[in-house]
C-alpha cells in the first residue's frame, strides 16, 4: 500500500452496451486535500467514482482505494454524496441520518447522537421529526452531505455537491468541505465548474471522453503554462479578436475576452496587435485558470449554467 | 456478513411498513371483518325479525297444536303464533289462498301446511314473504321433526329418544402419541386460518416490501446503500424487518382475540355456536407449536421470495406482473390441503408436503389431522430453511447483478442519461 495516495486508479475501463464510458484511466488522488476531479457532464466521472466505489464493477484495470483493492473491503471508512440525491421521502430526517451512519457501520445509538449533532450544525435540529419529503432540496441536499461524513470517512467522495444550492448554501457547504479536509480527510470532488476547482483542489484530473487529459498539482499546471493567460477589456466589433498571431485560444464575452497565450513571450506582440484592432481598456497577464487549461487541452469549454448542466449543455457537445 | 448493518436494514423496513397506511388498515380490517362475520352478522339476521307471526294449516294430522306449543317455547326467534287452522284435506287450496293474501297484506309472516302423510305422518311446507333467512327455516324444520317424532314415542322411548339426539358424536384422533378429542373440523379450522393468516399478511407486506426494493433500485439510495452493504446484508435486513411486520400484526390480532375471547364472548352467550366450538380443543398445544413453525418458516419463505422477484424487477409495471405467478403456489397449495386433510398420509400428500412453496400450509395440514413420521415432518422444516437460505443467496446474487456491480443492465435512469449525454 501507498500510503501518499487515498485513491489509484490504474488502466481503469469500463463500457456499457459498448459505449466506452472510461477509457484505460490512470488517476491518483494525494491524501489529506481537496483533489478536483474535472470534466463536462457525461465525461465518466461518476462511472469512475462507482468503480472506485465497488459500486460498479470494472471491465479492466485496478483500483486502489484507502489501500485496498477491493473498495468494498474498506466502505466503512469510505463517505459518498452521489450526484443523483436520493433519501427515503417519507422517513423522518434524524431517523433517515441515523440509518445512514448506521450501515456505514456506526453503531446505532452513536449514529442517533452524531444525527442530532449534524442537524443542529446544519440549523435542522428542529425539522428532525419532519418527514425528509417536507424539506427543501437544499435542505435535503446538506442532509445528504452530513450522512457522507456521519461516520468520519477517511476518503470522501462528492459528485457534483453543489447542484441546485443556492449562494449561502453552497458558502456553507464549501466551508464544510474545507473543514472536513482540515480534519485529515481526502476529498474527491467530482464537478464540472472550473471556478470551484480553481477555488477549491490542490490536484486536478480533467476528464474528457472517459480519459484523463491532464492530472497534478494545480499550481503546478499552472506555472507550467507560465504566465500565458490574457484578461482582457475592450472596446470594438465583433470578431476582431480573430486570428492573432500568438495566440492559442480565444473566449470572446463581447467587452471581455480571455485570451491563451503560445508562450509568455507573446504577450508584447499580441497587446501591439490589439491596440490596432480595438481599443484596449485593460490588459492582464495572469497564469492560466482552470478554465483556460481546459480549453486549451480538449478545445472548448462547455459553458457555465450554475446548475449541474442540464438543459442544452450536455457536455458532449464535441463539435 | 455484519449483524449490526443487517439490523440497520431491518429496523428502517420494519419502521416503514409498520407506518404504512397499508399496514394499519389491515390490522384494523381483518378484526373487523372477523368481528362482522362472528358477532354483528349473525346478531343482524337475529335482529332481523322483531317478531314472526305464523299460521299452522293442519289439514288432518293431528300435530297442528303441538306443534304451535313448540314454536311458542323457542326462545331464540319471536315467534307469534296464530290459532292454529284445522281443515280437511280438500280444503287445503282454498284456505291457503286466503292465507296468502294475509301473506301479501302483512297481516301474518308466513303459515305452515301440514298434510297428513302415511309413511312420515306429515309433508310440512312453508309459505312466507321471506324464506330466505337460513335460521328461521333451520328452526321450523327442527321443530316439525321433533313434533312428528314425539308423536309417535311417548314416555321412557320419548325419553331414549331425546338422549339418542342430544348424545351425537364424539371425534377421537388416534395417533401414536396417543388419543385425542376433536378432529376433522378443530383441523380444517386452523388449517384454514394458518392459510389465511400467513398469506393476508405475507401478501401484503411482502409485496410492500418487494415495491420498496423496486423504488429504491429505481431512485439512487440504491448507491447509497449498496456502497455502504452487500447486498446479502441488504436482502435479509428487508426480509427480516417484513418478518417483523408480519409477527407484529400477527401479536396485535392474536391479542384481538384473546381479549375478545375472556371479555366479550361469555357476555354475548354465543351460546350454541360456542359450546360447539370447544376451547380446549382449539388451543391444542401439538397444533400450536406447529403452527407457530409453519407460520414462521411459511413467512419467511415467501417473503424471501418477494424479495427475490422485487430483486429482479426494474420497474413497478414489471414488478406486479411478475407478483401474478408468485402468488400461484399459494393458491394451488391452499387448494392441495383439501385433498390432503382427507388424504393425508397418501403417497401424492406425501410429495405435495415436500414441495418447499407448500409445504408450510401442506404439512400443517398433514400434521393436523393425522401424525406423520417425525422424520417426514422435519425433513419439511429443513427444506424450508434450506429453500429460504437458497432465495436469499439468489436473490441477492441477481440483486447485485441487475442494480449495480455487473453493471450488465443500467437502470432506467442510467440509459437516459446515456442517452442525453450522447445526443
Amino acid at each position: 500500500m501507498n500510503s501518499q495516495y487515498a485513491l489509484r486508479c490504474i488502466g481503469l475501463t469500463k463500457s456499457f452496451n459498448g459505449k466506452t464510458a472510461v477509457d484505460n484511466l490512470d488517476l491518483s488522488v494525494p491524501t489529506r486535500q481537496i483533489f478536483g476531479l474535472l470534466g463536462p457532464n457525461g465525461s465518466g466521472k461518476t462511472t469512475i467514482i462507482r468503480m472506485a466505489l465497488g459500486i460498479y464493477a470494472r471491465d479492466a484495470g485496478e483500483v486502489e482505494t484507502l489501500g485496498s483493492a477491493d473498495p468494498l473491503e474498506v466502505r466503512d471508512r469510505l463517505g459518498y454524496l452521489p450526484e443523483d440525491r436520493g433519501l427515503y421521502p417519507k422517513m423522518k430526517v434524524a431517523e433517515q441520518l441515523t440509518f445512514l451512519g448506521a450501515i456505514r457501520g456506526l453503531p446505532q445509538r452513536e449514529a442517533k447522537k452524531r444525527a442530532d449533532a449534524w442537524l443542529d450544525r446544519l440549523g435542522l435540529a428542529d425539522r428532525a421529526k419532519s418527514d425528509t419529503n417536507e424539506l427543501s432540496k437544499g435542505m435535503q441536499q446538506k442532509i445528504q452531505f452530513a450522512a457522507s461524513v456521519l461516520h468520519d470517512p477517511e476518503l470522501l467522495v462528492l459528485d457534483e455537491p453543489f447542484t441546485g444550492l443556492d449562494p449561502i448554501n453552497t458558502r456553507l457547504l464549501k466551508d464544510l468541505i474545507i473543514e472536513q479536509r482540515d480534519k485529515g480527510t481526502t476529498v474527491v470532488l467530482s464537478t464540472h465548474r472550473m471556478d470551484q476547482v480553481e477555488q477549491m483542489c490542490e490536484s486536478i484530473c480533467l476528464i474528457h471522453q472517459g480519459r484523463a487529459v491532464l492530472a497534478g498539482g494545480l499550481s503546478e499546471i499552472k506555472a507550467s503554462y507560465g504566465e500565458t493567460s490574457v484578461s482582457l477589456e475592450y472596446e470594438g466589433e465583433s470578431g476582431s479578436l480573430h486570428g492573432l498571431a500568438g495566440v492559442r485560444e480565444v473566449r470572446d464575452s463581447g467587452r471581455t475576452a480571455s485570451l491563451l497565450l503560445e508562450n509568455t513571450e507573446a504577450s508584447q506582440d499580441v497587446l501591439r496587435q490589439l491596440v490596432d484592432r480595438v481599443r484596449v481598456r485593460s490588459f492582464r497577464l495572469a497564469e492560466p485558470t482552470v478554465e483556460d487549461i481546459f480549453l486549451d487541452k480538449v478545445g472548448y469549454v462547455a459553458p457555465v449554467d450554475g446548475d449541474n448542466g442540464d438543459g442544452g449543455n450536455s457536455g458532449e457537445a464535441v463539435p | 456478513m455484519k449483524p449490526a448493518k443487517v439490523i440497520a436494514i431491518a429496523r428502517r423496513e420494519y419502521i416503514a411498513r409498520v407506518r404504512s397506511k397499508a399496514f394499519i388498515i389491515t390490522t384494523l380490517m381483518v378484526p373487523g371483518f372477523m368481528a362482522f362475520y362472528a358477532v354483528i352478522f349473525p346478531m343482524m339476521i337475529r335482529a332481523d325479525v322483531d317478531v314472526l307471526r305464523i299460521t299452522v294449516i293442519d289439514a288432518g294430522t293431528g300435530i297442528g297444536g303441538a306443534l304451535k306449543t313448540r314454536l311458542e317455547e323457542i326462545e331464540s326467534l319471536p315467534f307469534q303464533m296464530q290459532e292454529t287452522e284445522n281443515v280437511r284435506e280438500s280444503e287445503v287450496e282454498a284456505v291457503r289462498q286466503r292465507f296468502s293474501d294475509a301473506v301479501r297484506n302483512e297481516e301474518i309472516d308466513g303459515y305452515i301446511v301440514l298434510i297428513p302423510n302415511e309413511e312420515t305422518l306429515a309433508r310440512s311446507q312453508y309459505y312466507a314473504g321471506e324464506t330466505g333467512n337460513i335460521v328461521i327455516i333451520e328452526t321450523l324444520e327442527g321443530a316439525i321433526e321433533t313434533t312428528i317424532l314425539e308423536n309417535w314415542f311417548a314416555g321412557e322411548e320419548l325419553e331414549r329418544l331425546r338422549a339418542v339426539q342430544r348424545a351425537g358424536m364424539e371425534t377421537i384422533t388416534v395417533s401414536a402419541s396417543g388419543e385425542e378429542r376433536g378432529g376433522f373440523l378443530v383441523a380444517y379450522i386452523s388449517t384454514m386460518i394458518l392459510g389465511m393468516l400467513l398469506y393476508m399478511t405475507v401478501l401484503m407486506h411482502g409485496q410492500q416490501m418487494a415495491m420498496a426494493i423496486v423504488e429504491e433500485k429505481n431512485s439512487r439510495l440504491v448507491e447509497l446503500i449498496i456502497g455502504a452493504v452487500t447486498a446479502t446484508e441488504y436482502m435479509i435486513g428487508k426480509v427480516l424487518g417484513v418478518l417483523g411486520t408480519g409477527l407484529t400484526q400477527l401479536s396485535i390480532w392474536l391479542l384481538m382475540v384473546a381479549i375478545t375471547i375472556l371479555g366479550i364472548l361469555p357476555g354475548l352467550a354465543m351460546g350454541a355456536a360456542v359450546a360447539e366450538f370447544n376451547l380446549a380443543n382449539v388451543l391444542d398445544f401439538r397444533a400450536l407449536a406447529y403452527f407457530s413453525i409453519f407460520f414462521f418458516l411459511g413467512y419467511l419463505m415467501y417473503a424471501t421470495m418477494f424479495a427475490a422477484i422485487g430483486a429482479t424487477c426494474d420497474n413497478v409495471q414489471e414488478l406486479q406482473q411478475a407478483m401474478i405467478p408468485a402468488m400461484m403456489p399459494m393458491v394451488l397449495a391452499f387448494i392441495s390441503t383439501f385433498y390432503i386433510m382427507t388424504n393425508p398420509n397418501s403417497f401424492a400428500s406425501q410429495v405435495l408436503s415436500f414441495f418447499p412453496l407448500f409445504t408450510p400450509l401442506t404439512m400443517f395440514a398433514r400434521v393436523n389431522v393425522s401424525e406423520p413420521p417425525l422424520w417426514e415432518v422435519w425433513l419439511g422444516i429443513i427444506v424450508l430453511v434450506a429453500t429460504v437460505g437458497l432465495t436469499i443467496w439468489g436473490a441477492a446474487k441477481v440483486f447485485r447483478a441487475t442494480i449495480l456491480f455487473h453493471g450488465k443492465r443500467p437502470s432506467f435512469a442510467e440509459l437516459f442519461r446515456m442517452a442525453r449525454a450522447a445526443s
